[in-house]
């Protein structure tokens, strides 16, 4: 990807309020384009007709010129080049050989133009024939033909929605161990919930969310297969995130998606709105992620083997900041002593820090030897920091090696990687295998099959479990005291009870990090093939048959295993849990393609298809919680009875869809959609018809640059308007039936039953999202600087979600089709190349920039107020009101003064019973800033980005902040401390508060953890996203040792982040189910920056 | 011809596509490991624990701590014996007792249909109600109760009732379970972990819970007269309302003594940390036990030189937490439940010495009970008898459901020796304070039921506010508990009526048979 940055946006860009502004008037501006483009066009086209009058009257002598346009590099000849004279009009289109004839006045300029290649001219004063015309590549332009929906290729000037396009390299430059990350930034409009840890998943939302619960995902498609088994992510099933009187807690085994090896990958193009993805209906609806895999290069007349090596190192990036100036102790405590010593009575069964300040005292404390109290007192001062001490550096390493090439007249590509992770905590990463094959043949000359697989291998040890519960790292994280050295908790068996029983330092019953590392094991294997083959014939002249069947298949296994002990004793005896999940998604289609050329300007294509798509995941799961012999897992190992918890879900879409492209000469566009979908989802034994549902979508690009002679300073420029409707059923099946389910998880030996907890809807609708979008596309400066805006509105009706209900109800939750949501936003892309030093190998600087908001309204809803998602701390909530907003965030707050200050009582902050409105989860704008510099051999890449507007729930802060482990709470220990803040007077008036708080502990307890306010804070951030200095070996050099390439990069990922947020990432995203949520950081496990070498060789 | 054969291929292909599109569909989307319906006796099981599970660990974290059973120590979330807690640790009574009775309510609806047609299923299922709907409208006042449950009949947005119509209607409900329960319809065995398909005990149960419910609304003058007179009505009618009247009759479901809290009928109370499980016992609890020298404290009743309740000593002595200590003041150890895993001497994790997996501590309602409400019958003179006659039956009940060889001849030594007999001298005031002390114990562990009948009653009088103390909500006995958050948002508009009705959503909000 190349861009440019724009000087005055680098300006104004720590400046947010400057930014709102120009936002808003963005949005000003979106309603008037609307009009204003439909105005436009109509007066272009009548001008038009005006024009070619004029033109009509200066005929003179007629030359014809007939040749072969070819590309310069490989002499293969170049179809569809178009051929213009020198007043833009056109004159003919090269053949698929390459052909071309012409007839122009004498003396014309005539230019031959393709996008990809630099516009070729010469000036024809006779006639000739076998003329050949050499066009050069335009490197800057060489994606310019996108793979569009349902796989079908097409220029991408010629579409009439937002398309970006992603290179290889962009994802390559600075690896991770998610390839998805490297998405961030590099896209106006997407954004990444992220959860953290090795197999982190991250969830991909595109032009904010549309839905208000769960389905607001991209479509994820690899190779024309939509990958949603891949996708999907696969948490273990229990327990929730806090989790400290709940079952297993949670584990992100990651998506199959992650196992994408990124070298993989030719190139990614995302659809940002409906309008690009409506032909993918159902799930397109949110927009969608096309991944093509690379194939064997077709020019290539030899073998061509590529290798690449990463090495890359972890290390936590961003912490909490916790105090290391009082130990552990009830507030006021005077003395610490572990147990009743000389000193004075026990103080250890505390998990506060308002102990006695570390100053130079010797207190009785643990005794690693001993396993218990010393016998003699030692110094009291503060350990290190426990994130510092547990978490190490990380490593990862990647291996690739590919071939390719042409064999008679099949070209394939086969690739394999290796990739090892040892992640920051001990005894937690993976190894991942994959093995990558395409195939194209051409059987014979109308006849062609290609094929693609993929298979991946990934396997751990050990993942860590996430959330806050005893479980989980982050638990001994924020309870760890700081006078207790974290080394002591690598001894966790008391001796003698070895397997049996953990040793308790702070009488807390804190799990050891390491014990969780070494004893709390959750394994992975995991199995995955994504593969396709497709068989195209072309029936007649412009009559193309293809049929393609593609199927994504997973099979996981996953173990968690407990020792004896566990979880504070929950896990009593161990536990041993096995789940063994199939998943798979086959899909059928046909694809009819009829191009056409009605006459001399009108091109038509007509495309008509349908599909049959098959979803089915099933998974058993056995437990045997609680074990007759300790540490050794085996079903066998059960004391009592095994349980069986099954889960399934299966789904299927029928579907007939149609697509007609027209263009008008080469400046105008139109395309025309609809899908007709039948979806089992919306089955319900109520009602067996109406589970079908239509959508049209109707998209033109209009190029100004190919109508008229704009001046020299803009060498392209596109208008494009859309208007779409997407349909969707939603992908969770069995919504629509009432079912007693399995009590307990089949618990009961005899089928005892139970109602649901979840209310199914019966008469379960397709939610409708409608889009409305324009655009442009400049290409200025001799294409030095590129610029794309896109504008959208719209609106999605009948939302299918989750409904949190009042338990009085007898559920838990109601599945509601409810509401419409307005949603409307700006994309903004710029790149450009600032500096362009003359000369091969010389100087270069290319710039990018993205830009991005979005905005919603909630318009509808079946009730006033609809509670979408609970959090544990604050009953802070996910509340959607009419005129409100998604993500609108409330929760129990301070009691405020008529001017907004927090009202005291006594010293400490009042809390309002009422719950009050705390902010937005989503981002208000996102924006991205990168940087390439080149210079021969050299080049240097940094990408920053950066979001602002929103807030988050920080519940780790509330735990530190509530128990005096958070720096945050050292002020006033122990003189007390003023609140800011108002007091209320007996007349009704209010006065600066001037009461001092003496109970620290109780203060700090009543703002951080009473209440979700206290906890709320600002996820604004501005990252230090990617970094890249690369160094290509000079040729000759590389020749001589027989190879034809040597990259050696070094590289770096989220090297800093600048935000107020208090824990790790505000990018966060929580586990819930197989979601991932925002708004509510539960025991967010540590974000990392990692850095590492790249090393590419090719033979 | 060409173009024909293309466009019929085309046709073909599309055609065959619509055609195939809805056939099976609704079979796809039916969940194959659940079922469209269910049979009555096979919700019945996981009802009964689920309700004592919650009833057992909201018993334990709320009315332990705030009837100064148990002092929690920790001081995460250790406040409630101090009366001072955040709103949402009421949230669990709630959302735990509603749930369950979506099962409860579907016994009786199922049970009604000729196919799975069962008088008794109807009349446990009416039983049930009454016990889990009681123990909700004593902890919050006015609830959801006519419109509750009926989410799938499209009702998300319950309107709450009054606390007296709820009660008016329960009685009816155990009415019906009194004669839907005549006939003993016989019902699988092993749907039924409480009596085991001993329909009469659970007629014996509907009435003597009957029985509790009416006790607690007589001091609320508009019913007191026509409760009182169906209270003489069944205490006086045997064969038409028969109650509990031996240990036997007890309604407890029995747990294993598995550690392992997600096993079949494990004690809901090892889903309890051991550290957790470990509260400090607060010095009114045990001083009286400790100087009547009650069985329930003497090792020899115990097991393995532990005593009865689990209860750990400290140098030999039994040393309780003063109520309201100040946090950080405690300046000695103190007697504590042992968890499993925390048993004297041995260091490892060993099962059967802690109540944490006793068998015995599910209890729905006991015979203890009933003789404390039928002493207090007399005492209020409503029926005829000897009041202590049932205290003393109350008394030697509570041993020996403990402890079940305890002789009943030593009864009048160990009460003797106690100085806890029955005086009928004494003036009301003390007859209730004594005949209420002995019953908080009987109590102990059952649900809420100590809370409801010191809010009724005010005895026996604890200990609060005493010097050096600090008790927040000025000492004062939280009357209710908050309704949950999710109550005030998802149900918005019921919820603002309830309050405008019983008054603000606060702890000493008085609910109605509080008031006189």
């Amino acid at each position: 990807m190349k861009r440019r940055s724009i000087h005055c946006l680098e300006s104004f860009f720590p400046d947010v309020t400057r930014l709102r502004q120009i936002v808003g008037r963005a949005f000003l501006f979106f309603e008037f384009n609307k009009v204003a483009i439909t105005v436009f066009t109509v007066a272009l086209i009548c001008f038009q007709a005006l024009m070619q009058e004029t033109f009509a009257a200066s005929a003179q002598e007629i030359i014809t010129i007939s040749g072969v346009v070819v590309d310069d590099q490989d002499s293969e000849p170049l179809p569809a080049v178009t051929i213009l004279d020198d007043s833009k009009k056109r004159l003919d289109v090269t053949a698929v050989n390459g052909s071309f004839t012409v007839q122009v006045p004498k003396d014309t300029e005539v230019s031959f133009n393709m996008i990809g290649y630099t516009a070729f001219r010469r000036v024809f004063n006779a006639s000739q024939t076998n003329v050949t015309i050499r066009l050069k590549a335009d490197v800057s332009q060489l994606n310019e033909v996108v793979v569009t929906a349902l796989g079908i290729k097409r220029e991408q000037k010629s579409l009439g929605y937002a398309v970006s396009i992603i290179d290889s390299t962009a994802l390559t430059n600075a690896i991770s161990s998610n390839w998805t990350d490297a998405l961030s930034g590099k896209v106006a409009g997407l954004n990444l919930v992220r959860n953290s840890g090795p197999a982190g998943s991250n969830k991909i939302i595109l032009r904010g969310e549309n839905n208000l619960t769960g389905d607001n995902e991209a479509l994820i498609v690899i190779d024309g297969v939509v990958a949603s088994a891949s996708g999907s992510r696969s948490a273990s099933p229990s327990g929730g995130v806090y989790g400290t009187s709940g079952d297993n807690m949670p584990v992100d085994y990651g998506s199959a998606l992650n196992d994408i090896n990124p070298e993989d990958i030719e190139s990614v193009t995302v659809l940002k709105g409906p309008g690009a993805a409506a032909l993918y209906g159902q799930r397109g609806a949110n927009g969608a992620i096309l991944i093509t895999t690379k194939s064997g290069n077709t020019k290539r007349k030899t073998l061509g083997i590529n290798f690449s090596q990463n090495i890359t190192f972890e290390e936590v990036n961003r912490k909490p900041d916790l105090q290391r100036e009082y130990g552990q102790g009830l507030g006021g405590a005077a003395y610490y002593s572990r147990g009743a010593s000389a000193d004075g009575p026990n103080t250890n069964s505390t998990s506060s820090a308002w102990g006695p300040k570390f100053d130079g005292q010797y207190y009785f404390q643990w005794d690693p030897e001993l396993q218990n109290t010393g016998l003699t007192r030692t110094p009291w001062v503060a350990k290190a920091n426990p994130i510092d001490a547990f978490f190490k550096r990380g490593y990862d390493s990647n291996t690739s090696a590919s071939l390719d090439g042409n064999i008679n007249k099949t070209n394939l590509r086969l690739a394999l990687n290796h990739n090892e992770n040892d992640w920051i905590a001990p005894n937690t990463g993976y190894e991942r295998t994959s093995v990558a094959l395409s195939l194209n043949s051409k059987i014979t000359k109308k006849l062609t099959l290609s094929g693609k697989a993929t298979y991946n291998n990934k396997n751990s040890d050990n993942l860590p479990t996430t959330g806050f519960g005893n479980q989980a790292y982050m638990y001994w994280v924020y309870f760890s005291q700081p006078n207790v050295d974290p080394n002591y908790y690598k001894d966790y068996w008391v001796r003698g009870a070895e397997n049996r029983q953990f040793i308790n330092i702070t009488t807390t019953t804190l799990e050891s990090p390491y014990a969780i590392s070494y004893e709390y094991l959750n394994t992975q294997k995991r199995n995955g093939v994504v593969g396709n083959i497709q068989l195209s014939y072309q029936l007649a002249k412009g009559l193309l048959a293809q049929g393609r069947v593609s199927l994504d298949q997973n099979k996981n296994i996953t173990e968690q295993m407990r020792p004896y002990d566990a979880a504070g004793a929950k896990f009593a005896q161990g536990s041993y849990r096995i789940q063994n999940a199939t998943t798979y998604e086959k899909n059928a289609d046909v694809l009819l393609k009829y191009d056409t050329k009605i006459n001399k300007d009108i091109q038509l294509s007509v495309t008509g298809g349908g599909s049959m798509l098959r979803n089915e995941y099933r998974k058993g799961e056995s437990r045997a919680d609680g074990l007759k012999v300790p540490d050794f897992y085996d079903l066998s190992n059960n004391i009592n009875p095994i349980i069986s918890v099954p889960d399934t879900s299966r789904y299927r879409f029928n579907s007939v869809y149609g697509l007609v492209s027209a263009s008008y000469k080469d400046y105008l566009y139109v395309d025309v959609t609809g899908r007709q979908d039948w979806s089992s989802v919306l089955a319900s034994p109520l009602r067996t018809a109406d589970v079908g549902f239509f959508y049209p979508s109707v998209n033109m690009a209009f190029i100004p640059s190919d109508f008229w002679a704009l001046p020299k300073t803009f060498n392209f420029v596109k208008l494009r308007a859309s208007y779409s409707q997407v349909g969707s059923g939603s992908t969770r099946a069995y919504l629509t039936a009432y079912n007693y389910l399995p009590a307990n998880n089949g618990l009961y030996p005899n089928g005892s039953t139970a109602n649901p907890t979840i209310l199914p809807a019966l008469n379960l609708k397709p939610l409708m999202t409608t889009t409305y979008e324009v655009g442009t596309d400049v290409r200025m400066f001799k294409n030095r600087l590129n610029v794309d805006v896109a504008l959208y509105k719209g609106n999605t009706k009948n939302q299918i979600l989750s409904r949190v209900v009042d338990r009085s109800s007898g559920y838990a939750s109601a599945v509601i089709n409810a509401g419409r949501i307005d949603n409307k936003g700006i994309e903004i892309g710029l790149n450009g190349t600032p500096i362009q030093m003359k000369g091969k190998n010389s100087f270069q600087w290319t710039a990018t920039a993205t830009f991005s908001a979005n905005r919603n309204e909630i318009k509808e809803l079946l009730d006033s107020s609809v509670v979408l998602r609970n959090s544990p701390i604050g009953n802070a909530q996910v509340i959607a009101n009419v005129g409100g907003s998604m993500g609108d965030m409330y929760g129990l707050g301070f009691v405020r003064s008529p001017q907004g200050q927090i009202v005291y009582k006594d010293g400490m902050p009042q809390i309002d019973p009422d719950p009050v409105y705390l902010g937005n989860s989503i981002p208000k704008f996102k924006t991205s800033l990168g940087s390439t510099f080149s210079y021969k051999r050299v080049s240097l890449s940094v990408l920053f980005d950066a979001q602002f507007g929103a807030v988050g729930n920080a519940f780790s802060l509330a735990r530190i902040g509530e128990n005096g482990k958070s720096a945050l709470t050292l002020p006033g220990r122990y003189n007390g401390i003023i609140g800011n803040g108002v007091i209320l007077n007996t007349d009704g008036t209010y006065r600066p508060n001037d009461v001092i708080a003496t109970n620290i502990p109780a203060y700090y307890k009543t703002v951080y953890y009473d209440n979700a306010e206290g906890t709320m804070f600002s996820t604004d951030f501005v990252k230090f996203r990617e970094a890249n200095l690369a160094y290509s070996l000079p040729s000759s050099f590389v020749k001589n040792m027989g190879l034809s390439k040597v990259t050696i990069s070094g590289f770096g990922r989220n090297l800093f982040i600048w935000s107020p947020w208090p824990v790790f990432d505000p990018e966060f995203g929580s586990l819930a189910g197989t979601d991932i949520v925002t708004g509510f950081e539960v025991g967010q496990l540590p974000s990392t920056r990692t850095y590492g070498l790249r090393l590419v060789v090719g033979l | 011809m060409k173009n024909i054969k293309i466009k019929t291929i085309c046709i073909a292909v599309i055609g065959s596509f619509i055609i195939s599109s809805c056939e099976d569909f609704v079979e796809i989307n039916t969940d194959p490991i659940g079922n469209k319906t269910t049979s009555p006796a096979q919700l019945l099981a996981p009802s009964l624990v689920n309700l004592l599970s919650v009833n057992m660990l909201r018993g334990r974290t709320f009315n332990n701590e705030l009837m100064q059973v148990s002092v929690s120590i920790s001081d995460a979330e250790g406040t409630v014996n101090r009366y001072a807690f955040r709103r949402n640790w009421a949230d669990y009574t709630w959302n735990g007792l509603f749930s369950e009775l979506t099962n409860v309510r579907d016994i009786y609806a199922l049970a009604s249909q000729p196919e799975y047609q069962s008088n008794s299923l109807m009349g446990i299922s009416r039983i049930l109600e009454a016990y889990a709907f009681s123990i909700l409208t004593d902890t919050y006042g006015d609830i959801p109760y006519s419109e509750a449950n009926k989410g799938k009949d499209g009702i998300v947005e319950a309107k709450f009732d009054r606390q007296k119509d709820i009660y008016l209607d329960l009685f009816k409900k155990l009415e019906e379970a009194n004669i839907l329960l005549t006939a003993g319809t016989a019902i699988p065995e092993s749907s039924d972990p409480v009596f085991n398909g001993d329909i009469a005990k659970w007629r014996k149960l509907g009435n003597s819970l009957y029985l509790r419910l009416l006790l607690r609304i007589s001091g609320k003058t508009e019913v007191a007269s026509a409760v009182i007179d169906k209270f003489k009505e069944i205490v006086n009618n045997p064969t038409q309302y028969p109650i509990m009247t031996t240990n036997d009759d007890t309604a407890k479901l029995l747990w294993t003594t598995s550690s392992t809290s997600t096993a079949l009928y494990s004690s809901p109370y090892t889903s309890i940390r051991g550290l957790d499980f470990r509260s400090a016992i607060s010095k009114f609890f045990i001083d009286n036990l400790r100087d009547w020298g009650h069985p329930v404290l003497n090792n020899a009743y115990g097991r393995n030189g532990v005593n009865r309740w689990g209860i750990s000593t400290v140098g030999g002595n039994l040393v309780g937490v003063p109520s309201g200590f100040s946090p950080g003041s405690i300046s000695s150890g103190q007697s504590a439940f042992y968890s499993y895993d925390n048993v004297p001497g041995t260091g490892t994790a060993n099962a059967g010495y802690s109540l944490q997996v006793d068998p015995y501590t599910g209890i729905i309602m006991n015979v203890a009970e009933v003789d404390f409400i039928l002493a207090e019958g007399i005492l209020r003179g409503w029926i005829t008898g000897s009041v202590e006659t049932y205290y003393n039956k109350g008394i030697l009940d509570m041993i020996q459901y403990w402890i079940p060889t305890y002789p009943a001849a030593n009864l009048s030594d160990y009460m003797t020796a106690a100085d806890i007999r029955w005086e009928d001298a004494q003036l009301f005031e003390d007859r209730m304070e004594a005949l209420h002390l002995q019953k908080y114990y009987a109590l102990f562990l059952i649900d809420s039921q100590q809370w409801a009948e010191y809010r009724r009653t005010g005895h026996p009088v604890l200990p609060i506010n005493g010097p050096g103390t600090s008790f927040a909500n000025g000492g004062i006995m939280p009357a209710r508990l908050y309704y949950p958050v999710i109550a005030q948002t998802a149900n918005r508009d019921s919820y603002n009526d309830a309050i405008a009705i019983q008054g603000p959503d606060e702890i000493n909000t008085q609910i109605w048979w509080q008031k006189p």
